[in-house]
């Protein structure tokens, strides 16, 4: 695959967000409304970029139709779980399920596993309802609430598509066993937010 | 900014109005029934504006309105062949509710009847151009695109209805 001109750009700008990036940051429950900052929510809490990215990674892994399924499922289920968090359901262990989600999502990307499509989507859902819930639970009041679930979701989405981006690389064996290494480093990165929150 | 361009506009700066319009041209573009689902929301509008001309109360538009962008999203991304009557069915039900939650915002009669013909007109536009565009997208990586986008909108229009109803914004 020719490489974009602009791909060093981007995972300069990709690494950037990262460090800039607390853990747990995006479920602190302290941010400004609207657009801007929906699409912030996601991006400074890295729990929830490494486990987007994992979603996406995982995707572009095991190949059509799990490379554009797994994208679409969690967002839809992601939604349901924000519907729980704004009517105010109590869902324990929430930030453990989003630590859960990166650890298991990165091992899934580090051992190449390839489970039958629904029980990688369903595993994929089911991680979602967490970081739905996350961010339903913490939605500003007003009227910037419109755009500032619209923006979230966005945020989400092009984190998954930041994921199959880098994930299509698996067609090389380069690009395999860097992958892999990314799953591993996710999972990683899922265990110290784990200890973190456990 | 006149009542006409303020029309116009309307629908495209209205973030629940634009999120329902973009599902809505979408579903139709990707399932390439253009005519008859343009018409119909095109009919629905109409009367949708007509009745908000005639000053009807306070409706159920606005959660009407989000409940079918979130249906249109859907079915975006589950991508099946449908029967016609089903885009034009959610078009003529996207007009209507788009129309009677798009209630002038100005007080003489000339300013409020052209602030409803630049919400009719721009909201028209908006949908034939998207459907127009989304027909143009037939690349595989392009289709998938659009169901993630689908997906996309389907779970911001849920949860923009769940704000509603925590918020006690619900009708």
């Amino acid at each position: 695959m020719k490489q974009s001109p602009q791909a060093p750009l981007l995972a300069a700008l990709f690494l950037a967000l990262a460090l800039a990036s607390t853990p747990a940051a995006a479920h602190t429950g302290s941010m400004q409304g609207g657009f801007v900052g929906g699409l912030a929510h996601p991006l400074f809490g890295l729990d929830h970029i490494i486990a987007m990215v994992a979603v996406g990674l995982w995707g572009a892994f095991l190949g059509p139709p799990a490379i554009w399924l797994l994208p679409v499922v969690f967002p839809l289920v992601m939604a349901a779980g924000g519907v729980v968090g704004i009517l105010g359901v109590p869902l324990p262990g929430t930030e453990i399920g989003i630590a859960l989600s990166a650890v298991v999502l990165g091992l899934m990307v580090m051992l190449a596993a390839r489970p039958p499509l629904a029980v990688a989507a369903m595993l994929v859902g089911a991680f979602a309802v967490f970081h739905g819930y996350a961010h339903g639970a913490e939605l500003p009041p007003g009227a910037d609430a419109v755009t500032y679930c619209i923006a979230f979701v966005i945020a989400t989405g092009l984190l998954h598509l930041a994921g199959v981006a880098f994930g299509l690389s698996a067609r090389w064996p380069a690009g395999r066993f860097v992958v892999r290494a990314a799953g591993g480093a996710i999972a990683l990165g899922g265990t110290a937010f784990l200890s973190l929150v456990g | 900014m006149s009542a006409l361009v303020g029309g116009l506009l309307s629908p495209l700066l209205t973030p629940t109005h634009a999120l329902a319009l973009l599902a809505l041209g979408l579903l139709i573009g990707q399932e390439r029934a253009s005519a008859p689902s343009i018409a119909a929301f095109i009919a629905g509008l109409t009367a949708g504006l007509v009745a908000i001309a005639w000053a009807v109360g306070e409706t159920w538009a606005p959660d009407i309105l989000l409940a079918a962008a979130a249906v249109s999203a859907g079915l975006i991304a589950l991508a099946q062949p449908l029967p016609r009557i089903v885009p034009a069915g959610l078009a003529a039900v996207i007009g209507v509710a788009l129309g009677l939650d798009s209630p002038p915002e100005v007080i003489s009669v000339g300013a409020a009847t052209a602030m409803l013909i630049g919400t009719g007109i721009g909201a028209g536009l908006a949908v034939a151009l998207i459907a127009a565009g989304a027909q143009q997208l037939t690349r595989w990586w392009q289709r998938l695109g659009l169901r993630i986008v689908g997906s996309w909108i389907a779970a911001s229009a849920v949860l923009v209805l769940a704000l509603r109803y925590g918020h006690g914004l619900m009708f």
